[in-house]
């Protein structure tokens, strides 16, 4: 052994020593100064290259530079082992995960509209189009193509809002039938949510304005089963996978044959009893529907006995209410704080 | 219509369990709003009071002996003062159960053992008020001992069963027997009608001069006595809701309930000169109805006057002048048919609202006056009365119209087929001729069903009888079309976005008072003259909103302790003008902070701009009322002005008491442009220089001015005012304004020198636009 190598062995005895007993990271930086650094001792090993036998002198050099990439590849090592260990130990800290962090900037559309984009949604899916239209109305869509005699009660200003003799809040979304035909011939298939207007007195139960969505699908081959199975589907979307429909007659002067559209109480599921939502009948009632009057295509130019088609109506605050539970119709217009977010 | 089950059964043959006949009427379309339950009552039995003692220990009570059809008489003591011996009168047993939970036992009543009750109206259940004082008295012709609560059904629940405007026929209980008796494949039993004429046909006489009575059937009836009716015609009628007041009276009420044709009897003897005539009432004559109120009457409504003046009011009320009193030993039977509306506008006209008016409104069969008056004729008889022939002024019924039906109808409406067999049974069992004509129906209506006139009718008459629940299911394939629905989606589109952006949508009123408009006006806003409902229920609903601002900041006001506040919504607005009332659809927000609200909501309706039309909106000065003059941008896509936002004119902010710093944006839904695909910008492969320009400007220096004219200079890829500094070293009327540019090439890597020219190029276009002074 030489010399040098001797001395580079018992450097690296008291290097390991030293780096065992480090702790943490900064004695581990400590060491590296030690032996490492500048002033320290392997530096001072170099300086001593002139002090050692000639033999040795030309590959002390290489020596020293062998012996320390050594010492830096345990140091590193070590420094990993060091940092791991503080890592580990952190893991052990908490923070309090119920604190309140800053409310999420997130807004809600208002539940009527939720329920309109849905059944929209629904429908375009099987083909329909979504149409809108004016809320003021010409008596002869309200009426008139609608096959509502010009006698009606409807039409003296007791049920309805009048902004000219001939100009009506609409009543229902039913004008856009006639809209819609009109501007399209069959076949047709179209669904118009709106608000519309009557002069009810408010209460519980009744606003003067309230929310529809039509449906109208007019072509060769259309008929009354083709309502149910739609109905069906967007009831199932609405109030869950065993919604059911059904349907019962009733009068309407646009419609022949006419019916109520029922649906399953989504709140007792059809077992009626003491269930506030349906009044223990086990369905409450969401429209009006039926096979579109001939009256009503012929005064649009369709015919009658080339085309058939269907129509319903449905109330979107009732569908709203029975939804999500709501007694109080006048819950959708007073806006209070949280109404939407909490229906969202 | 209050419809006791008791009375349906009378015509039809019915299921003892009421649900199963509310179940089928709601399937035959005549919904039941209520069940009314009728009290339990048990052991009520037929007696006759054979004879009545005073009783020896009590002024106020008589013992009668009570013959119940058995072996042994019963005894029984009573406080009820109506009572005499050979009364026949219903007994409740010892252990019945009668009204309000009574029960009755044995008891001793001063000193004398009472076997039983005698009852009242009251005691089975029936209105007090209605029915005589004391003990309810029976006809002499029921059986002793017959069971009174199985004989009259008494216990059966009344139903209050809704029925659509088109079917006045059914708004009486044997139109809805024939219903029930149609769809449970059973009989219906018609009232009878025939009746034996005593004398020759009628010598009073009518005449019609209004083409709104389409026929008067009349006929006298003489020889009656005015007393009360038998108990089975006054506990219908009052359970039908109808009072019971004597045996005449009560007859044309039982007719109408029964067969739907209200009728009027005149006291015969108080029909000045015999002669009626049917016309328009005069302007202004007074006539007193029969509940002594004098009308005055206009030519809107018809009168039936004699020689007097009017005595009836047509289809309405009939007058007091000639009404049945108790001494009316002979009437003039009137069932006549009107034009609905004229009856109902009348009926609007007075504020009277009678069940015969209810009826006539709906228009009645012609027909249906002719069966009307015979049944009345019928039951005057079997009070004793002498009936003379019928005579009818008018026209006669008109034959009603077959009606074609080819056979695949039923399929093509409603997806299901109904057998030729099936369909000849449900429509015959309505009532319907059916006469089979190859591979159609000739279907010749009943004269009561005038609503029925084209073949869809007929199909809901089948569907209604089979079943409606024999629609199937099947979703429908849709044939491609080429509807434009984008304004739906882009309003969907809008407000999901908006939420998103944090603001949560509000639907409000949009009927207002007069006095939004007023307080706008009255503080100095120039705002459309708003649209008029004509006939508002109330002022709070007169006019329609001209804007969605005003309801936006009640609200705000009242949730004045909600920081942030950002709402919205998304609906029309209405403007007056000529020809035709304007409509619009905004979408006004409203948002307040902790901070001044407006630079926030400014970069959400630009964002929601960019969003829906994928184009960035150029923002300018602008005016819109309900926002402050000096603090409103004008948000421009192309040449169109589609939105403006800026904070609440102060004035408004006064008079809701919402904060000056809430920031209001309406956008004009309809202006925006479709939305517009945008072109990929490649990037480029070289390092981006971010440089920032201080630059002292006047005060008027528009900040989106300068920062344009920045991105004028063809190696600025991007520059924005991001800080605003006002202060003595700037100088009084002057403001520097700092921008950050980002300069990039698509050529090279830019140098220093390269940025530093362009940003010298820069500030001097600044300097030449904006007399701008850089700012070391």
């Amino acid at each position: 052994m030489t010399e040098l190598e001797a001395t580079l062995d018992a450097l690296t005895a008291r290097f390991d020593a030293a780096v065992a007993a480090a702790p943490d990271a900064p004695a581990l930086d400590e060491v590296r100064v030690a032996f490492l650094g500048r002033s320290g001792e392997v530096t001072a090993v170099r300086r001593g290259i002139g002090a050692l036998p000639p033999a040795e002198r030309p590959g002390a050099g290489k020596v020293i530079n062998a012996a320390v990439e050594a010492l830096e590849a345990k140091l590193a090592q070590a420094q990993s082992r060091v940092e791991l260990a503080e890592l580990e130990a952190s893991l052990g800290d908490q923070i309090d995960v119920t604190f309140p962090g800053p409310p999420a900037d997130l807004g809600y559309v208002h539940p009527i509209r939720r329920v309109a984009i849905e059944i929209a949604r629904y429908f375009t899916r099987h083909g329909f189009a979504v149409l809108s239209g004016p809320e003021i109305e010409t008596e002869a869509n309200n009426f008139d193509a609608l096959n509502i005699p010009p006698d009606h009660p409807a039409r003296e200003g007791l049920d309805s809002f009048y902004v000219r003799p001939d100009r009506v809040l609409r009543t229902h979304t039913s004008p856009m039938q006639a809209r819609a035909m009109r501007a399209n011939p069959p076949p047709i298939a179209v669904i118009v949510p709106g608000r519309c207007y009557r002069r009810d007195a408010v209460d519980a139960r009744h606003l003067y304005m309230f929310h529809q969505v039509e449906g109208l699908m007019v072509g060769k081959g259309v008929h009354f089963g083709h309502l149910k199975g739609l109905l069906v589907g967007m009831c199932r979307e609405l109030f869950g996978p065993d919604a059911d429909v059904r349907f019962r007659p009733s009068f309407f002067p646009f419609t022949e044959p006419s019916a109520e559209i029922d649906v399953k109480c989504p709140t007792c599921r059809g077992t009626g009893g003491e269930c506030r939502t349906c009044g223990g009948s086990g369905w409450i009632e969401i429209g009006g529907s039926g096979m579109v009057h001939p009256n009503v295509l012929r005064g649009v130019g369709y015919d009658p006995d080339e085309v058939a088609g269907w129509a319903f109506g449905c109330g979107l605050e009732r569908i709203a209410m029975k939804r999500y539970d709501i007694h109080d119709i006048r819950a959708f217009v007073e806006n209070a704080p949280g109404f939407a977010e909490g229906l969202a | 219509m209050r419809v006791p089950i008791m009375w349906l059964r009378d015509y039809v043959e019915l299921p003892q369990n009421a649900d199963e006949i509310v179940a089928r009427l709601a399937t035959l379309g005549f919904p039941v709003d209520e069940v009314i339950a009728r009290p339990k009552l048990t052991h009520v039995v037929v007696g006759r009071i054979t004879k009545i003692v005073k009783h020896p220990n009590a002024d106020r009570l008589q013992v009668c002996t009570i013959d119940v059809g058995g072996e042994k008489t019963l005894t029984i003591a009573t406080a009820a003062t109506n009572v005499e011996e050979g009364q026949t009168i219903p007994v409740a047993l010892i252990g019945a159960e009668l009204d309000k939970g009574l029960k009755i036992a044995p008891r001793k009543m001063r000193g004398i053992d009472s076997e039983g009750m005698l009852c009242s109206a009251d005691e089975l259940g029936l209105p007090a008020d209605w029915f005589e004082d004391g003990i309810m008295q029976l006809d002499a012709s029921i059986p002793l001992g017959t069971d009174v609560v199985a004989h009259f059904n008494l216990t059966d629940p009344v139903l209050e069963v809704d029925v659509t405007p088109n079917r006045p026929d059914a708004l009486s209980i044997v139109g809805l027997a024939r219903e029930l008796a149609a769809s449970f494949g059973v009989p219906l039993r018609e009232p009878a009608t025939q009746v034996q004429y005593e004398g020759g046909s009628d010598d009073a006489r009518v005449t019609i001069e209004t083409l709104d009575c389409k026929r008067f059937v009349y006929q006298r009836v003489s020889g009656l006595r005015v007393r009360p009716a038998k108990a089975w015609m006054r506990i219908r009628l009052a359970l039908a809701g109808q009072r019971p007041l004597n045996n005449v009276v009560d007859v044309s009420n039982f007719v109408m309930l029964e067969l739907g044709q209200p009728l009027h009897f005149f006291d015969h003897a108080r029909v000045a000169g015999g002669h009626l005539i049917v016309r328009d009432a005069n302007e202004g004559e007074r006539f007193t109805t029969l509940d002594e109120q004098e009308r005055t009457l206009d030519p809107r409504m018809i009168v039936i006057a004699d020689d007097e003046g009017p005595t009836s009011l047509a289809g309405v009320m009939g007058g007091l002048r000639s009404e049945v009193v108790p001494t009316t030993g002979e009437v003039l039977i009137e069932s006549a048919s009107w034009t609905g509306p004229r009856i109902r506008r009348t009926s609007v006209a007075l504020k009277l609202r009678t069940e015969a008016s209810s009826r006539f409104e709906k228009s009645l069969p012609v027909a249906l006056a002719d069966v009307g008056a015979a049944r009345a004729a019928r039951l005057l008889e079997q009070e004793g009365g002498t009936v003379r022939m019928p005579s009818a002024a008018g026209h006669a019924a008109p034959r009603p119209a077959p009606v074609t039906l080819a056979s695949s109808e039923v399929e093509r409406l409603l997806g299901f087929a109904v057998e030729a067999a099936e369909i000849e049974r449900a429509l015959g069992s309505l009532g319907f001729t059916v006469v089979r004509e190859g591979e159609s129906f000739a279907v010749t209506p009943p004269y009561w069903r005038g609503d029925v006139l084209i073949s869809a009718d007929l199909v809901e008459e089948i569907a209604r009888v089979v079943g409606y629940e024999h629609v199937r299911a099947e979703v429908p394939a849709v044939a491609p079309q080429a509807i434009d629905g984008a304004a739906f989606e882009r309003e969907t589109e809008l407000a999901t976005t908006l939420a998103g952006l944090g603001y949560t949508e509000f639907v409000t009123l949009s009927l207002q008072p007069g006095t939004v408009a007023d307080a706008w006006r009255t503080a100095g806003i120039a705002i459309p003259q708003p649209v008029e409902i004509t006939n508002p229920l109330s002022e709070d609903q007169r006019w329609m909103r001209f804007s969605l601002v005003p309801a936006l900041l009640e609200f705000a006001a009242r949730d004045r302790a909600l920081r942030p506040f950002r709402v919205f919504e998304l609906g029309h607005v209405f403007a007056e003008a000529q020809p035709e009332p304007q409509e619009r659809v905004e979408l006004t927000a409203l948002r307040v902070d902790r901070v001044p609200a407006f630079g926030q909501l400014k970069s959400d309706v630009l964002a929601l701009l960019r969003a829906i039309t994928g184009v960035e909106a150029e923002v300018e000065r602008g005016t819109h009322a309900s926002l402050h003059p000096g603090k409103t941008a004008a948000l421009r896509i192309g040449e169109t002005i589609v939105a403006y936002v800026g904070y609440v004119d102060p004035r408004l902010a006064r008079i809701y008491d919402v904060p000056d710093d809430a920031a209001l944006a309406t956008i004009f839904v309809e202006a925006l442009p479709a939305h517009q695909v945008a072109q990929y910008v490649e990037p480029s492969k070289f390092p981006p220089v971010d440089r920032d320009l201080a630059v002292v400007v006047a005060l008027d220096v528009l900040a989106g001015d300068l920062a344009r004219a920045v991105r004028g200079e063809p190696l600025v890829r991007s520059a924005n005012v991001f800080d605003e500094y006002r202060g003595p070293q700037i100088g009084e009327g002057k403001k520097s304004l700092a921008l950050r540019i980002v300069l990039q090439s698509d050529e090279s890597t830019l140098t220093d020198e390269a940025a530093d020219a362009a940003l010298a190029r820069v500030a001097a276009t600044l300097r030449e636009r904006f007399g701008a002074i850089p700012r070391a």
